[in-house]
């Protein structure tokens, strides 16, 4: 047939582009279902080679004689049979089995009118040639439609073959007549994709689900969204931190347990939700727990909202019970029978503490499976280990003897990588061993498992209250946890359980794992109950209440962190904070960087100590990545380090683009932490803006001009493309691994990739290169407002990277360390630290101040040794750090160091001095001793003058925000200025010699002299005693003893001190601001001169104190002379010249 | 006409042989934007949601052109020959369908048959 119609038009060549092109212009143009150029183009052009090949097979095999005999059959047939008549047509020709017609008549009369005179010399198609391509077009266009109906016939199958399907109508209903009820399945039984999907058809509407993790809110709403064909478009959405594909028409929304907890904070009853669906309740992860607490009591409130708790089939009745014993719908798992061996590690093999583990009870597993099972049966193998350290220990030696046998290819999974390979599959012959964290026990679920190892361990997080600590522990697991362990085996097939343990261990087990609430420290939990007003935390209705003592050490912590005042109430900074999703020493570093012009740098900082390093520690024996971030590092500590590299790969962003990776990748960074903070920053940025502690962008002139805008417009329609085509091909793309992996560094790109169905190999390679995350770096952030953003916190004076450091150190604070006083005889890897409730810490070997701890002792030119203890400097320093974490150690990480004497007097908490302000005692642990009297109460009357501006500017700064006005009006910007100098040239130029050390046990007892009798204190009572703030009283400590000066300063309270008045104490000395000269004690002194300033200074106050509290005229007070014997108002400095006249009148 | 099919999104089809239930956007024989296309039948047509990001059309299944019977397009529920026919009216009019048609059909009987046995 084929070599008949070249003969008919001899010019015509099916193989040639050009003459496919002309057939181009009759059935893809641009607007037809199929446009040249498109994937489905290039399938059809495909599909026709292959058809018309069929059809030349067909031919020569003689099909037509058959044909003939069966148009007689049928014609017989029909004559015998007296039914109804089909009509038929006698002759068979498969294109009646196509119910889809293409009319292409109109272009073909154009094309024909054109062309018919030139037809001669025209190789144009002719009209055999247009039909030809029109039946292969309507076998393609069948083709396609039976395939997409398979898929989806295959889709309604699946979800009817799940256990849940029979029990559809039983949830419809049981949800549509109880407020509350609790659906109790294992992974697999569909109901986190399914019940959603039941609810919306039985015309529920305004549907949460929450779930533990980001990732499953979008492949849930990914997945759910598909099934549903997509019926639903944009109403099935997700949102999550950083994003959200919400919109007002979004019916089922996927979400996170934390982000339904805000909006409950911004929206008590939850009013825009009909259902809320708590998935996956039996983890117990704190935010879960606390939500249910919350929704409990909604429920009561709205009974017209539906309450759908989800979970595996675990300690159900505990949820039930919680809800006033809620309905349980219970689906029965669809497991295979697993078979379990019990095989406890012999004593030689067993770890002792700090020891690796021994891989060879692990290796003997693969072997027997190599020997008992043919490779031809397939089955992949799932290990569980305790750690992230223990899986790489196995992976090595599981990869040595895959290596050698080649019938295993070895994947490690846990919460820092990215899953993608081990859902990839192994090639025939081979299987898959992947070595997982308890990650996999319930939330990422791999097909193809049939061997599961359970090492019995796991690590956890708990918090130790005493030595404020965060411990990573291992423990061993759960029954509950062990049986989800074992299912893993049975879900595609029989399977077997090997338990590296004994039954007795496993019957000794406790039933359930331990739930976060009673592990974890309770901070940010508390504060966001009152800022809900949920009132007394400890009488709050948990499903399981945590410790009463763990309450109460989160109440004290947000104490100390000044989120709560002492009647346990939120200040206004704890208010700010509540609504800040982020730690409450980063929350106060914002805020407290909204205050001065250093914005840019705490964003960064702030987002950056809130996410992973992104250092990766298997580099950093790797001398090339030690010396590509070499220009990285700051010895002022790890937020500098930080800093510095986000600025960098900014840099490189704007640059080139997605050369960025490969930037990383010299450098051993995990690119996805850069992205994370890069997000997280923005979200700080927004939420700062809202609260009104920063200025709204001015938008319109750095948009550039119309021309740069229609670039950028042009820019982002091409990313989004690339974005399209990129899920697309997710979505069709099903990888095979190579023998080879897991050996590669770069897991993700060392698949082989196969497509399923018509192959379209070539090209591949290029758009697999393409960078997904760059382009959804570059559709969410404009990049060169970005740098803009970033070069401000680029190259930092001196003076500003001083300010950050008090600013971090602020933050952070009481989370200090001090360096043990014999440090700098000791090796590099033996630098011991003291925090307040913890000794001998040690530093975590990423931080910069492991590699190079030199910069934190203090230098011995600077240095006078006073005795054996005291060692007197102006340069002591500690350090403050974001996280003290126990794994086999205690480690510090992310620190900063900052000058000691300064550091403390301005952030501390409790100030404690002796008589002449010459010892002086923080926070009841730390002793500094100041060898010059006059130098120490220079220093300390500047520090408390620094703090008391400080405070009142950061209180205006806040006291604005909540009323909702732009911004940097509370406080003006000279004010501020004033301030940020003060404190650096406080900060750097403090040259102060003395000494620093820890109180011994013995000395914390006998600290202070205690409270004084009547008769003691009434010097103190001379109405004199002016308050060195407007507004504080002086009065004596109750406790400590000596005078409360501030909040935070106790003046003479120290157990050596002497007394208050004694006479000796006054010296003579000249204000340099005024006139006075006269004998005064230290205490009268540093009245003075708070309350007395230079000229222009006063002024200045007058100006800009009509918005603080402490204007001029609040600075006179009533003052009854005894003298005079009359009541007077003057300012504390014309108290003392009033009191002087009557001296020097006496004399 | 996709205007008021957005606003009704409960339009579903369900075959009436095997119960496939399916949303469906459009019935008849011009599904919106397929320009040159058309059906030989009136078809329930939904949007294809394998192809999510173009604008394709998967017909769902249509009526038996003897019985009315709704079906949809598997080869289990119906067989399109000129016309729309329900398996049930196909196998009782088998004798008046082609030769090829039935040798098909007795094939797929037979291997469902050994599947099941
Ligand atoms: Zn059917
Ligand atoms: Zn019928």
């Amino acid at each position: 047939m084929d070599s008949d119609r070249r003969r008919d038009s001899r010019s015509w060549d099916w193989d040639s582009p050009q003459c496919r092109a002309q057939l181009d212009e009759i059935f893809f143009r641009q607007h037809d279902y199929i446009q040249a150029g498109s994937p489905e183009h290039k399938e059809f052009w495909a599909f026709f080679d292959r058809f018309q090949r069929f059809k030349t097979k067909k031919d020569m095999s003689g099909s037509g004689g058959a044909r003939r005999k069966e148009d007689k059959e049928e014609g017989k047939d029909r004559g015998k049979t007296g039914k109804v008549d089909l009509g038929l047509p006698k002759e068979y020709d498969a294109r009646y089995r196509i119910n889809v017609s293409v009319c292409t008549r109109d272009i073909e009369e154009r094309l024909g009118k054109s062309e018919h005179r030139s037809r001669q010399r025209s190789s144009g198609p002719g009209t055999q040639e247009i039909s030809d391509c029109r039946l292969a077009l309507l076998h393609f266009l069948d083709f396609s439609q039976r395939q997409s109906f398979g898929k989806l016939a295959k889709l309604r199958q699946e979800q009817k073959n799940l256990p849940i399907f029979q029990y559809r109508d039983r949830i419809v209903e049981l949800v549509r007549s109880h407020p509350v009820v609790v659906v109790a399945g294992d992974t697999g039984c569909g109901k986190s994709t399914q019940v959603p999907q039941y609810l919306l058809s039985a015309g529920f509407n305004h549907i949460a689900c929450t779930q533990p993790r980001r990732i499953a809110c979008i492949s849930l709403a990914k997945r759910v969204s598909f099934e549903s064909l997509n019926q639903y478009g944009s109403k099935v959405g997700y949102q999550i931190r950083f994003e959200t594909t919400r919109t007002p028409a979004t019916k089922l929304l996927f979400l996170t347990e934390g982000l339904l907890l805000r909006q409950i904070q911004q929206d008590g009853t939850l009013s825009q939700y009909q259902v809320v669906i708590v998935d996956e309740v039996h983890e117990r992860h704190l935010h879960c727990d606390f939500l249910l607490g919350v929704l409990r009591s909604l429920v009561a409130e709205r009974p017209d909202l539906r309450l759908i708790l989800m979970s595996a089939t675990i300690n159900i009745k505990l949820f039930s019970d919680y809800f006033s014993s809620a309905p349980v719908l219970q689906v029965p798992g669809r497991l295979f029978p697993i078979q379990v061996i019990y095989q406890p590690i012999p004593p030689e093999e067993q770890p002792s503490r700090s020891e690796k583990l021994d891989p060879r009870p692990y290796l003997r597993i693969l072997q027997g499976i190599d020997q008992r099972y043919p490779p031809e049966e397939r089955g992949d193998l799932l290990l569980f280990l305790s750690g992230v350290a223990e899986i790489s220990t196995i992976q090595e030696a599981c990869q040595i003897y895959a290596t050698h046998t080649r019938r295993w290819i070895v994947l490690p999974l846990h919460s820092t990588l990215s899953s993608g390979p081990v859902f990839d599959i192994a090639p025939p012959g081979v299987r898959k061993c992947i070595i997982s964290t308890n990650i996999a026990e319930t939330s990422v679920t791999i097909d193809g498992v049939r061997f599961v190892v359970d090492s019995g361990k796991v690590k956890e997080m708990s918090f130790d209250p005493k030595a404020k600590m965060q411990r990573l522990q291992e423990f061993w697991i759960s029954r509950a946890s062990s049986e989800q362990r074992k299912g893993r085996a049975g879900r595609t097939g029989p399977g077997v359980c090997y338990r590296l343990y004994a039954e007795s261990d496993y019957d000794a087990f406790a039933p359930y794992p331990v739930p976060e609430i009673h592990r974890v420290a309770l901070d940010s939990l508390i504060l966001q109950m009152k800022s809900m007003c949920l009132g007394d935390p400890l009488s709050f209705v948990f499903i399981d209440p945590p410790p009463a003592a763990s309450i109460q050490t989160a109440v004290t912590y947000l104490k100390e962190q000044g989120a709560l005042d002492n009647a346990g109430e939120l200040t206004s900074i704890g208010r700010l904070l509540a609504q800040l999703p982020v730690d409450v020493v980063i929350g106060k570093m914002l805020v407290l960087g909204s205050l001065f012009n250093l914005v840019e740098p705490v964003l960064t900082v702030s987002a950056a100590l809130s996410v992973q390093s992104p250092f990766l520690r298997s580099s950093q024996h790797n001398p090339d990545c030690a010396t590509a971030r070499q220009p990285l590092h700051s010895n002022q500590g790890d937020p500098f380090t930080l800093l510095s590299t986000f600025n960098a790969w900014v840099e490189v962003k704007g640059e080139r683009g997605g050369g960025s990776r490969k930037w990383c990748r010299r450098r051993g960074l995990e690119e996805q932490r850069l992205y994370e903070m890069v997000n997280l920053r923005r979200q700080f940025k927004d939420l700062l803006r809202s609260h009104g502690l920063l200025e709204s962008e001015h938008s319109a002139p750095s948009d550039g001009d119309r021309g740069q805008r229609r670039e950028r417009l042009t820019e982002r329609r091409k990313l989004h493309q690339l974005k399209r085509d990129h899920e697309q091909q997710e979505g069709s793309r099903r990888k095979v691994l190579r023998l080879a992996e897991g050996q590669d560094e770069e897991l993700s790109s060392g698949s082989d990739t196969e497509e399923k169905g018509r192959g379209k190999k070539d090209k591949e390679g290029s758009e697999q290169n393409m960078d997904i995350q760059d382009v959804k770096f570059k559709l969410r952030h404009n990049v060169s407002k970005l740098q803009e953003a970033v070069s401000v916190s680029q190259d930092l004076s001196s003076r500003q990277q001083a300010l950050l450091k008090l600013l971090l150190c602020r933050g952070l604070y009481p989370q200090l360390a001090l360096p043990d006083e014999h440090n700098s005889t000791r090796k590099d890897s033996e630098q011991v630290f003291h925090t307040k409730n913890k000794q001998g810490v040690v530093i975590h070997p990423t931080s910069v101040f492991a590699s190079d701890p030199e910069v934190l002792h203090v230098p011995e030119d600077d240095s006078r040794e006073m005795g054996p203890d005291r060692q007197d400097s102006s340069r002591h320093q500690l350090l403050a750090f974001v996280t003290l974490l126990e794994t086999n150690k205690p480690y510090l990480s992310n620190c900063v160091r900052v000058p000691a004497l300064q550091a403390l007097l301005l952030v501390a908490n409790s100030v404690d001095s002796n008589a002449d302000c010459t010892r002086l005692v923080v926070d009841g642990w730390l002793e500094l001793e100041l060898r010059e009297p006059e130098e120490a109460l220079k220093v300390l009357s500047t520090a408390l003058t620094l703090r008391a501006e400080w405070e009142r500017l950061l209180l205006a700064q806040l006291g604005q925000s909540t009323v909702g006005g732009p911004a940097g009006q509370g406080v003006s910007r000279r004010v501020m200025e004033k301030l940020s100098d003060g404190l650096v040239r406080f900060v750097l130029y403090t040259e102060v010699s003395y000494s620093l050390r820890r109180l011994t046990a013995f000395q914390t007892q006998n600290l202070y002299i205690g409270p004084q009798s009547e008769s003691e204190l009434s010097h103190s009572k001379a109405p004199d005693l002016n308050p060195l703030f407007p507004g504080a009283e002086v009065k004596p400590h109750p406790i400590k003893g000596g005078l409360r000066v501030t909040s935070f300063f106790t003046y003479n309270c120290l157990a050596d001190s002497k007394d208050l008045y004694s006479e000796c104490l006054r010296t003579f000395w000249s204000c340099p601001n005024c006139d006075l000269y006269m004998p005064l004690t230290p205490l009268e002194r540093m009245q003075h001169e708070a309350s007395c300033r230079p000229a222009g200074e006063q002024q200045q106050l007058e100006e800009g104190g009509k918005a603080g509290s402490s204007s001029v005229s609040s600075l006179t007070r009533v003052y009854h002379c005894d003298v005079c014997n009359e009541d007077l108002t003057l300012t504390p400095t014309e108290i003392l010249k009033h009191k002087r006249q009557h001296m020097y009148s006496t004399k | 006409m996709e205007q008021s099919t957005s606003e009704t999104p409960q339009k579903t089809f369900t075959c009436q042989l095997c119960g496939l239930v399916s949303p469906y956007s459009y019935y008849g024989q011009k599904p919106p934007n397929t320009r040159a296309i058309v059906l030989l039948e009136e078809c329930f047509v939904t949007k294809d949601p394998f192809t999510p990001d173009k604008e394709k059309f998967l017909v769902l299944g249509s009526t038996c052109s003897l019985c009315s019977l709704c079906v949809c397009v598997g080869s289990d529920c119906s067989l399109f020959y000129t016309k729309r026919f329900c398996m049930k009216c196909v196998n009782k009019h088998l004798d008046q369908f082609p030769h090829q048609v039935q040798a098909e059909l007795a094939k797929k009987k037979q291997s469902s048959r050994a599947a099941i046995s």
